[in-house]
């Protein structure tokens, strides 16, 4: 007897489940064990043991000396804000230029901005360093800011300029008409119909600056290190301290998954919205 | 309330000629059609006289204001948008007293002026959904009372009707022209559809190639094309166009032949004839025969395609007849509309 076709979308189906756990469990894990780590004593960090009594002692350790890992928390958040308060209406109106007026030169530049991102960091980084050592803000908050813009600035156009292109000449041009200035066509039509990729581009640069390793590893020594430098703190003479490691990466990790859903509900806005015709 | 009159405005975007050195005054509180195939620069007429797109040389003016350099909301004009235009983030209430908000119309007067414009254009019970939850036609008013809700001086319509199914854009048709004669606004109003610039237009200006063709009421346009631009685009089936020459009065042609179109005797001429003036008659009955092509029943009456020579030609036939392809039938032609073309210059020769 053959299988019927039924059976064979059941089998399917089981196999499509089962890759799709195993993805799931593959990226999942590590986190898995993150957080677990984070709740356990330096003891029992080592054994695979999914019963303990959990403690909150790590989360207070790492903000304590010679941790301090409250520092590093306001320096990434100081670090990670500002970036975006500059860069997102600076791309925002970059974006609506690129989309809406024809420049000179206009393709030549949208590939430059585009062609920055090609460039691998760790191919900068020396650059960067010598320029700001004679600008005297290495180991600045300043610094990691200027750094940090110029890799979002780039990714943040070319994303607003996407949405930007999504809303209807037509809509603009009625504004125009209905006796708006351009500035009040931006501000009461634009802005609030690209406002999902313009917050889904804000999210994207937090979490590029948040994220960020390589620079701050070589920008900073003491006063502006960030939360992904820091977890090198707790490399210590009687080894790795992977509960508080633990706990400083859960701390990394927590703004992300907010920021996560929140960036969900928006992507879905923008897809659907679209342009009434 | 005021007329709009071009003079000598061209548009051109590098070698591509959009509007090509065209002069035409609007009068005051008239109803003017700018019709033609796409392409043809209707739109882009019509949005130079809104400011959206700028003369490459020439004067715009509206009243007695020559408005060249002034912005679109300086200009006082209202414009509907063939795809409207909405604003998708605000209720249709928002989207309607947009203009008195940018325009600062003070807020007590907003709540009377909105509700006249919804009255007008039948809006009702709509004002606080969003554009997404209105169908077609609901969108086409919210777009008209937006242009209405506040006074203007001329009022611009880019193909409002044509994003609608076919009876919506009857209704809306003769609700635009009771609305237009309600307002009393100088109107400017952008179509491809031959049935809208008829039934709408005091006066209809058909466009091709940047060049205005010809500038006259509907009757005219119709009766009497001054091109055959005009002649073959406007009437549906559309105007005979036959090639062939005049002997003493007389049309001739390979296999037709029609008595008093005028004219001496001249080669090289298009003989324009609307398939209603010809009259399918029994053979030998007509001015000519000439066997059938194809007949086609419309409902009022049977459109018959006859062959002579290598021309395919239209013609009317009562309801209730019935002839075969290849069957031989006559024609009589009723002359008095028909007209006779230059084959070179395409202008229409007046009679003689």
């Amino acid at each position: 007897m053959a299988v019927s076709n039924k059976q064979k979308q059941k089998v399917y189906a089981g196999i499509r489940d089962a890759l799709v756990l195993l993805v799931a469990a593959v990226m999942m894990i590590p986190i898995f064990w993150i957080a677990m780590a984070a709740f356990k004593t330096h003891v029992d960090v080592y054994q695979l043991k999914l019963f303990f009594t959990p403690t909150f002692k790590n989360f207070e350790t790492v903000f304590q000396s010679p941790y301090d890992l409250h520092e590093k928390l306001f320096n990434s958040t100081i670090v990670a804000f500002v970036t975006v308060l500059i860069a997102i209406p600076l791309a925002t109106m970059a974006a609506y230029s690129f989309s809406r007026f024809r420049l000179k030169g206009e393709r030549i530049m949208f590939v430059m901005i585009l062609a920055t991102q090609f460039v691998p960091a760790v191919v900068i980084v020396l650059p960067f360093f010598l320029m700001f050592r004679d600008l005297g803000i290495l180991d600045t908050r300043l610094g990691l800011i200027i750094v940090n813009l110029s890799i979002v600035m780039p990714f943040a156009v070319w994303m607003i300029k996407g949405f930007i292109d999504g809303i209807p000449m037509d809509t603009e041009e009625a504004a125009l008409v209905d006796g708006s200035t351009r500035w009040q066509v931006i501000r009461n039509i634009v802005l609030p119909m690209a406002a999902p990729g313009i917050i889904t581009a804000a999210i994207f640069c937090f979490i590029i600056a948040w994220n960020d390793f390589l620079f701050a590893l070589i920008l900073t020594t003491n006063k502006a290190v960030t939360l992904p430098v820091g977890l090198a703190l707790f490399k210590a003479e009687e080894g790795d301290l992977w509960n508080l490691l633990a706990a400083a990466g859960i701390i990394i990790m927590l703004p992300m998954f907010v920021l996560a859903l929140i960036i969900q509900k928006h992507f879905v806005q923008g897809m659907t919205m679209g342009a009434v015709r | 309330m005021a007329g709009v009159r071009l003079e000598n405005i061209t548009k051109r975007w590098g070698d591509v000629v959009g509007v090509d050195n065209q002069s035409l005054d609007i009068r005051d509180k008239e109803f003017l059609v700018l019709l033609g195939p796409s392409g043809c620069g209707k739109t882009t007429t019509m949005r130079m006289v809104a400011g959206l797109e700028e003369p490459t040389s020439g004067e715009i003016w509206i009243g007695d204001r020559m408005v060249n350099d002034d912005l679109p909301k300086d200009r006082d004009v209202a414009m509907v948008f063939q795809n409207y235009g909405l604003y998708p983030h605000m209720t249709v209430r928002e989207n309607i007293s947009y203009p008195l908000k940018v325009r600062g119309v003070p807020k007590s007067e907003w709540d009377d002026r909105i509700a006249l414009a919804a009255r007008r254009v039948q809006l009702g019970e709509l004002l606080d959904r969003k554009p997404r939850q209105l169908s077609g036609g609901q969108r086409q008013r919210v777009a008209l009372a937006r242009a209405i809700v506040r006074e203007h001086k001329v009022f611009l319509m880019d193909e409002p009707l044509s994003n609608l199914d076919a009876k919506l854009r009857v209704s809306t048709r003769a609700e635009l022209k009771h609305l237009q004669h309600e307002l009393a606004t100088t109107t400017i109003y952008v179509t491809h559809d031959q049935i809208e610039a008829m039934t709408l237009a005091d006066r209809v200006a058909v466009m091709n190639h940047g060049v205005i063709q010809q500038l006259a009421p509907p009757e005219e346009i119709y009766d009497s094309p001054a091109n055959l631009f005009v002649a073959g685009f406007i009437g549906s089936p559309a105007m005979n166009l036959i090639v062939g020459s005049t002997n003493n009065g007389a049309f001739e042609a390979e296999g037709i032949r029609v008595p008093n179109v005028g004219g001496d005797t001249r080669t090289n001429l298009v003989l324009g004839v609307r398939p209603e003036d010809l009259t399918v008659v029994e053979a030998g009955q007509g001015d000519f025969d000439a066997p059938v092509y194809a007949t086609e029943l419309t409902g009022e009456s049977v459109l018959v395609t006859i062959t002579a020579g290598d021309q395919h030609i239209a013609a009317r036939g009562s309801r209730h007849m019935r002839k075969a392809i290849g069957e031989t039938v006559g024609i009589k032609a009723e002359t008095s509309h028909a007209h006779l073309f230059d084959r070179a210059t395409e202008r229409r020769i007046e009679r003689t």
